[in-house]
Parts: C-alpha cells; structure tokens; sequence
C-alpha cells in the first residue's frame, strides 16, 4: 500500500490531466506556470548601467574591461567563500562533520589522485591563453597565415 | 559601529546577496582605506616633482593635477578600481531589490495609509507634471541606475531602496543604523549653535529618502516637518520608510529652485549633501527661494562636503565629480557660498560657513583625518 502511494505522488506531475485543478503546495512550490490562473506580471528590471560618459582609465579600453570583470570575479570568490564557510558551520551544527575535520583534511590515495588530476587538468585549461599562441606556432599543419586557411575553402 | 537597521520597507538579502554586499563593503574599505593615501603619495614623489621638472612650477590649480594624475599608473589602478566598486555597490542591492520589488510596492502602499502614535499621520503628495532638472537626468548621480527619479514600474519605489541600502555600503557604515548621520550632525549643529531654538515648521530640501528629514522630526517632534525631492520612486519610499519608523513627515515632489509653499512660512530650512548635486544657476535660485520661505528670525542651513585645500586634495576629493557623476562638484569647489547666499537675498553680516564637527557624540563618524563638515547659515 505505502509503496503504491510513493509511486503515485511521485509520478503526479506528469500525469496530471489537463484542466485538473492545480494542487496548493505544487503552487507555492513554483511548479504551476502552465497552469496559473491569471498570466503572471512581467518581472520588473531595473537598469543596471548609470546614465553618463564612463572614463576610460587605462591606455587601452580592453584592460578597462579585464580589470571589470577580474573584480567581479573576486567578489564572487568571495561570495563562494563566505557559502562554502556557511556549509561547513551549518554542518557542523548538525554534527555532520567538524570544520577542524576539513582544516585537517590531506586527501590520501585514490582521492589525491583525483585531486591532483583536477587541478592539473584545471590549470591546463587556464593556461591554455598561453598554451594557445604557442601551438599556433609549433602545432603539427599548422597554417602560416589565414591566407591559407581562406584559400583551402576557396578552392 | 551599530548595525544598520533592517525596518519593513528594506528587502530581505539572500546569503549569497548578503555575502555580496558584504564583499563591496570590505573592497571599498580596502580601497579608501589602504590604497587612496597612497595617490597622495604617488603624486608627491613622483607626479608632482615630475610636473616641476616640466614647467619650473608645482601644478596651479586641480585641473592641471588631473593631467598629470591621470596618466600616473598607480592613481589609474587604484581609480579603475574604486569606479568599478561604485558600480558593484549598486548591482548588489539592485539584485534583491528587484527580486522583491511587488511585495515591496504593496507594503508602501499599505504604510502610506497607517495612522501613528497621537493620531498623526505623514503626507505625499506628487506631481506628475513636474519637470526633472537637467542636472539629474544628464548623468545617473553616484552611478545609481536611473538616478532619484526614474521610476521602472508604476507606483515604483525601487530608486528609494537601492539608495536606502547602498549609501549604507558607500559610507561603510558610518552613515548610522539609519542612514542618520549627516541629519543628526545638522541637528547637532543647530542645539550647539542655536540652543534656543524651537522651530513649529521645518522644511527639508533634497530629502531623497528622507533620511535626514527623519531625525529633524525626532529632534523636534511637536514641529510640522516638510521634505521635497524632485524624484516619484525616492519619495513614495521616503513616505512609506517615515511611516515604517512612527515618523510624520510631509513629502512632496518639488524642486527647490521654486516651491508651492508660502512666502515666510518656515522656520527653518534645511539641505544635507544636496547643494553639490544641482548646478551653477540653480544653486542661486534655490538660496534665493530659502529666502523668500523663512520668516523673518528664520534658519537656513546647508550641510556640505569640503572639498580640500590644497590642488591635489581638491582634486582627490573631486574623484567624485569626474568619476561618479557628480559632476557639479567640480565647479563648487571655488564657489564662495556666502557670496552665493547674499546674491540669494541674505544679508551678509547674518551669513556664514562654518567649519564644524559635532561636540556631541552624534554618530560613528571617523573624525580622526581632520575631517570636518562645511555649513552654510544665515539668518532671515
């Protein structure tokens, strides 16, 4: 009987006839857009670029923009951080783990192993900006200009 | 520090939105903090002696820094950077302001109709005819997205939010639980001044939030507290918040240059940071106008920002002005305000411009850098 009634519940959403009016919680839970009564309100957006003429700080506008986007990309960090640093607290509150626990964590065998190939494999793919110019260079039929790539489609 | 104060029109911030606020807070600390001084130094070392080798002669007047500063790599950097924490401040409480911006529209509208403690009750009255001045629809001042006035959706109070939440984080805080300190450095002002002083009928000019206008109508709770701003959105937050906080206070969407209230009808009248936001000829214009609303015996005081004494520290603190949109900034620098005043019809042995830092323990302001607040103020 239990078993019957998991199935079911589970499988309610998908085989809901149409027409059938929508469950309370399936509502609150925000899976009724389809079935909302009334066509739900265009959400707001507020601009997010000020009106006005942005300096240009540095000899070439690119670096404005690289510097743009290296600073959101601290905030972030550091917004992961912080989230990272409630998981470990809230954890630890349910006496799931302690944060010493990770403090003192050295991964061993397979899961260094694992980590190591991460990281590796990570900074190849950071490292690639430069990896790039240099195959470029010495990459096996590699072409010497783009002249030759146009006249092997021109062909 | 006390804790800003979270009351019922503030929205809530996801840990993440939380977290990224947090973040600004502690990279503008950084940037004032740790690395401004050091433009100081750069110039001093390097920048200025290099502008003598030049020309036989220090640089002559702030413009002539800005040429040579802005080709400095340090001061580009450190420039660069604070620009840009300007622009995260208000993406940060952009993002759950618009998230909530509905809910937050509705409990305006219900604080907009609760009655207070005694029976009182504040106002808001708008205008949809009223024309936005030049000066803040040219250029979004501080970078805020649409400025005080552009309202995204109808009844809108987003414009208010945003700058409730992020002034908080652009002064680190010092602003006080709400936002109060430069409200309570003008009160503070006119007790130590004008102890004497019991005004029935004060007007706020530039009110924004209202945030200044709130501690007037605390300090002096039997008097009549009028506020006027030019923007819809900052002012129907302004109403709701002063609702929100037991505070009855009249808005009205007005520009100071000319208002609707009666010639003589005030005892006071009031602006905090606002003279620096409107431009040469309005300035007159609204002196003028405090002029004809003070009775005579009347108070008139302008809270405002020095802007340095020597070239590089008016250029330095004009950062603002070429950087945030603050543009009038730039030209008030040589401005004589009390000359400015008497043009607006005071007379000038009723007139001065202090410098003043509160004796009494206002608020959480650093004073340590020899910081002070200018203030105009002239008797009627």
């Amino acid at each position: 009987m239990k078993k019957t009634a998991k199935k079911n519940s589970a499988a309610r959403p998908r085989t809901r006839p149409a027409g059938r009016p929508v469950a309370r919680r399936a509502a609150t839970a925000g899976v009724s857009r389809r079935a909302a009564p009334a066509p739900a309100a265009v959400p707001v957006r507020i601009a997010r670029v000020a009106k006005g003429k942005k300096p240009q700080y540095f000899s070439d506008p690119a670096i404005d923009k690289l510097l743009w986007m290296t600073l959101t990309l601290m905030e972030e960090l550091s917004v992961t951080r912080d989230r990272l640093d409630a998981v470990e607290n809230l954890l630890e509150g349910r006496r799931v783990l302690k944060v010493a626990d990770v403090d003192a964590y050295r991964p061993a065998g397979a899961s260094a192993r694992r980590r190591q190939a991460q990281r590796a494999a990570y900074v190849d793919r950071m490292m690639r900006a430069a990896q790039a110019e240099l195959e470029e260079l010495t990459g096996r039929d590699m072409p010497r200009s783009e002249a030759e790539v146009v006249a092997a489609v021109e062909a | 520090m006390e804790p800003f104060k979270q009351h019922d029109m503030l929205p809530e911030s996801s840990h993440d939105e939380q977290a990224r606020q947090d973040f600004v807070m502690a990279f503008r600390g950084h940037l004032s903090g740790a690395l401004m001084p050091g433009a100081y130094r750069v110039y001093q070392q390097r920048v200025e002696p290099a502008f003598r080798a030049a020309h036989g002669r220090p640089p002559a007047d702030q413009e002539e820094v800005r040429q040579v500063m802005t080709q400095d790599p340090y001061y580009q950097f450190w420039s660069a950077m604070q620009r840009r924490s300007q622009e995260m401040l208000w993406e940060s409480v952009i993002e759950p302001t618009e998230r909530q911006l509905p809910q937050l529209i509705g409990k305006s509208r219900k604080l907009s109709k609760k009655t207070l403690a005694k029976g009182r009750k504040g106002s808001l009255r708008l205008d949809p005819a009223l024309v936005v001045p030049k000066y803040h629809t040219a250029a979004d001042i501080h970078l805020q997205p649409g400025g005080y006035h552009t309202d995204f959706t109808a009844d809108d109070v987003a414009a208010g939010v945003v700058y409730d939440k992020g002034i908080n984080i652009y002064m680190g805080g010092a602003l006080g639980p709400e936002n109060n300190l430069t409200g309570d450095t003008l009160v503070a002002y006119i007790r130590e001044k004008h102890p004497q002083f019991e005004p029935a009928r004060i007007l706020d000019m530039g009110c924004a939030i209202g945030n200044c206008a709130v501690p007037w109508a605390r300090a002096f709770p039997d008097a009549e507290m009028h506020a006027i701003d030019v923007g819809a959105p900052v002012l129907r937050y302004a109403h709701a918040r002063a609702q929100a906080l037991g505070v009855p206070i009249h808005f009205s969407q007005q520009n100071a240059e000319s208002t609707d209230f009666e010639t003589g009808s005030f005892d006071v009248v009031v602006s905090h940071i606002m003279l620096h936001e409107t431009s040469k000829s309005a300035l007159v214009r609204i002196l003028k106008e405090c002029h004809r609303l003070l009775r005579p015996g009347g108070l008139m005081l302008h809270l405002e920002i020095p802007r340095g004494k020597t070239v590089i520290e008016k250029f330095m603190h004009n950062w603002e002005s070429y950087n945030n949109n603050e543009t009038f900034c730039r030209y008030m620098t040589n401005i004589d305000l009390k000359a400015e005043a008497v043009k607006g019809g005071f007379d000038p042995a009723k007139t001065r411009v202090d410098e003043f830092v509160p004796k009494l323990d206002v608020a959480q302001m650093n004073y340590t850098e020899n910081f002070f607040w200018k203030i105009l103020a002239a008797h009627r």
